[in-house]
């Protein structure tokens, strides 16, 4: 089963070749060329990832992004052709699981792709993985707090996942890099960072004073408390 | 100790403010005006005072004289005892007489007389004859009957009174000759003396007073524009364009505001055009990279769809996909450092500074470099201290740094051997990058760090850099507060060290490494 790419930008070149890298890659592609309307495009083609441009005529990508994340959790990955931490850290906040700079490489971006779209790491296991008050139902891709269930994208399950079968294990931000984003050799901590941020604002009491997924100053993150 | 501290407060005030030393200056010079009208206004009334009474004096001592002799002359006394109640009783006529009774009498007779005394002087009460200069007595009795003044000092209850001894020859029939004394104590006029000086003294000090003040307020009130000025000034340089001066009235100050503001107007709007400019200019290189990213994109993917379908293409379009392939990475490559520079230009760099081994930078980016050294058959030597050379930097920076160090010495390099040396110090750390190829000379030395400079415009370029290389490492050393230095020699080969200091802030005035390098032919396997 081919997955189905939104790939929303407005530049026709650029979009259009995005389209013949994918496709030659065996995904089905759909396109959307505004910020305006990307969403109901969304709704109307279901797609298993959307590859964002940030800057769009009538709505921004942030602002897509941030609309796409209110119903949904599928993937998004930014295209951005800024490196400034602004961009990209917006982008990040608003929901998205990923980035890419132009100009990329058609490698990198089918890797990245890829990434997004395997099954979760340690998906593999059964049953359920509790931490702190959290229940993680892998298979159902559920957390919940005693009955209430918690929205987390994927990749945020994963995140949590990968910290919660390990409890108390320091995960440096290259590790977790490696074992949610599929990256080797990567050190963008933004990444990261901006996700355990996401992560704790949804299942932490006082995201300011996490007890869930901690800091190890100097080290990384853990799940559970030191 | 505490006394010297005064002084030195007192001269640090006086060479740091005008108004200080203006009023100083004042003070002393009208001091030094006073004290000479002041001395001269007490000689000219003293001397006004005692003349005035010198003459009053003599007149009625004339009097006097001319009384007594008269008395003497036209009485028919003819005994001894009638002679002596006359005279008894001039004296004290003669004392109470006059303008004032502070004076004293006295007939005095004669020494030297064949005839011996028969009388008695009358002498007043509280006159002690010795207050007569025995010189005035010699001269009275020579006079022949002319009147004749001394100043003498008068001792009156233990105090010293000034005074005027006058005295005359006087004829007493039966008695023989006498000399008449008239001594009149002066010290109301010294008390009237006393007191003008004593009231231009004070006077004098209050004027002064007053003047110091005076001068303090005026020098204020000249002076507080002026400080105005230089404190505005002193804002403006510092960055403040939008200060101005107040301007009011139409005098020398108004004009001095009204043009230091004129100054500053066009000072600020220059600077504004200035930097609006060089704002603009930035702007325009950093959008048109952002601009030209998208298109690169494009091109990128394409370029890359066709390279890889290379096989399949006639030989000539084959070879034209694989330039293009080259060439596209190498517009990536501009383009990237085009914005890098721009970011350094806006000032929107800051440096992710860590603790790191210099000697795992120095070896990440050779590693990173050589399949380009290998490829040009330049081998690379290390030398390196043993175990960690800890410092403070941007790892990711000093590592491109580094590459592109040797990418430049690869290029020139000839072939012949690379030497890469790690040393350190106490407060800093330094790379040397050496090679043994083409060098430069002085003048390429110094333009060797300018944008899109290039050695020798005629030389083939063969490692294809972007001509911003060395003007980004530069930027990058400075943001580590280092040194980014070069020597080079033609034909004999260039030297590049860069020094950083171990932590952030740390001072150093040496670098580890010499410049240029010493010759060492340790080798050391890579």
């Amino acid at each position: 089963m081919s997955h189905k790419i939104l790939v929303v930008d407005d530049d026709n070149a650029l979009r259009e070749m995005v389209g013949i890298v994918l496709e030659s890659e065996g995904f089905e592609v759909a396109f959307h060329d505004a910020g305006s309307g990307a969403l109901d495009k969304f709704n109307a083609e279901v797609p298993d990832l959307v590859l964002l441009d940030v800057m769009l005529p009538g709505k921004t990508g942030i602002e897509v992004c941030r609309e796409i994340r209110a119903v949904s959790g599928t993937p998004i990955i930014m295209l951005t052709a800024k490196t400034e931490s602004d961009d990209v850290v917006l982008g990040l906040e608003a929901g998205a699981d990923d980035y890419v700079v132009k100009p990329f490489d058609p490698g990198v971006l089918t890797a990245r792709i890829r990434a997004r779209l395997r099954p979760l790491a340690g998906s593999s296991a059964e049953g359920t993985v509790k931490i702190g008050p959290l229940t993680l139902d892998i298979e159902g891709h559920e957390v919940r707090r005693g009955s209430e269930k918690i929205s987390l994208t994927p990749l945020e399950f994963s995140l949590l996942l990968a910290l919660a079968q390990k409890p108390n294990l320091v995960f440096s931000r290259a590790m977790l890099l490696e074992k949610v984003w599929g990256y080797r050799h990567n050190d963008d901590t933004r990444l990261v960072n901006v996700h355990v941020q996401r992560l704790r604002s949804k299942i932490e009491d006082d995201p300011d004073n996490p007890k869930i997924v901690t800091t190890v100053r100097g080290v990384g993150y853990k799940a559970g408390q030191g | 100790m505490r006394f010297r501290g005064v002084a030195s407060w007192a001269i640090s005030l006086f060479r740091r403010y005008l108004q200080v030393r203006a009023v100083f200056s004042t003070v002393v010079i009208t001091g030094i005006a006073l004290t000479i009208v002041g001395g001269f206004l007490s000689y000219s009334i003293g001397g006004g005072l005692f003349s005035t009474r010198q003459a009053q004096v003599l007149a009625e001592s004339e009097r006097a004289v001319v009384e007594v002799q008269n008395t003497f002359a036209a009485s028919s006394v003819s005994n001894e005892v009638a002679l002596q109640t006359l005279m008894n009783t001039i004296v004290p006529s003669i004392e109470s007489t006059g303008t004032t009774n502070s004076r004293r009498v006295a007939l005095i007779r004669s020494p030297g007389q064949a005839t011996g005394q028969v009388l008695q002087s009358p002498i007043s009460a509280d006159l002690d004859t010795k207050v007569i200069p025995a010189n005035l007595r010699v001269k009275v009795r020579a006079s022949a009957g002319k009147l004749l003044y001394q100043s003498i000092s008068l001792p009156v209850a233990g105090n010293e009174h000034p005074g005027i001894v006058v005295g005359a020859p006087i004829q007493i029939p039966l008695a023989g000759n006498y000399e008449f004394y008239l001594v009149f104590d002066l010290n109301s006029e010294q008390q009237t003396l006393d007191f003008v000086q004593r009231t231009l003294f004070f006077g004098g000090l209050i004027l002064l007073f007053m003047i110091g003040a005076i001068s303090f307020f005026v020098t204020d009130w000249l002076v507080r524009p002026v400080r105005l000025a230089a404190e505005v000034s002193e804002q403006l340089s510092e960055g403040a364009l939008d200060r101005r001066l107040p301007e009011r009235g139409e005098d020398i100050i108004a004009i001095l505001a009204r043009s230091f503001n004129k100054m500053a107007q066009s000072l600020q709007s220059q600077i504004t055009q200035l930097a609006s400019l060089s704002k603009m200019q930035q702007r325009f290189v950093s959008d048109v990279s952002h601009e030209l990213r998208t298109p690169l994109t494009t091109i990128k993917l394409a370029g890359d769809m066709i390279f890889a379908g290379r096989d399949t293409l006639s030989p000539p379009v084959k070879r034209s996909a694989e330039l293009m392939h080259d060439q596209i990475e190498r517009f990536e490559a501009l383009l990237n450092d085009l914005l890098e520079i721009s970011r350094y230009d806006a000032g929107a760099v800051i440096a992710d500074l860590e603790m790191q081994d210099l000697n795992g930078v120095v070896g990440m980016a050779i590693a990173g470099i050589e399949p380009l050294a290998m490829s040009k058959g330049s081998e690379i030597l290390i030398e390196i201290p043993q175990g960690p050379v800890d410092a403070e930097m941007d790892s990711r920076r000093i590592e491109r740094l580094l590459r592109n160090l040797l990418a430049n010495a690869i290029e020139h390099g000839e072939g012949k051997p690379i030497r890469v040396a790690v040393g350190v110090s106490e407060s800093a750390v330094a790379v040397t990058v050496t090679d043994e190829g083409v060098g430069m000379t002085r003048a390429e030395v110094d333009r060797v760090f300018d944008r899109f400079w290039r050695a020798d415009p005629a030389r083939k370029r063969t490692t294809g850099g972007t001509g911003l290389g060395l003007a980004i490492s530069l930027e990058d050393t400075h943001l580590h507060d280092g040194w980014l230095q070069v020597w080079a020699k033609p034909n004999e080969g260039a030297s590049f060290r860069l020094t950083l200091p171990r932590r952030k802030g740390m001072i150093f005035t040496q670098s580890p490494l010499p410049l240029p390098p010493k010759k060492s032919k340790k080798r050391s396997d890579a």
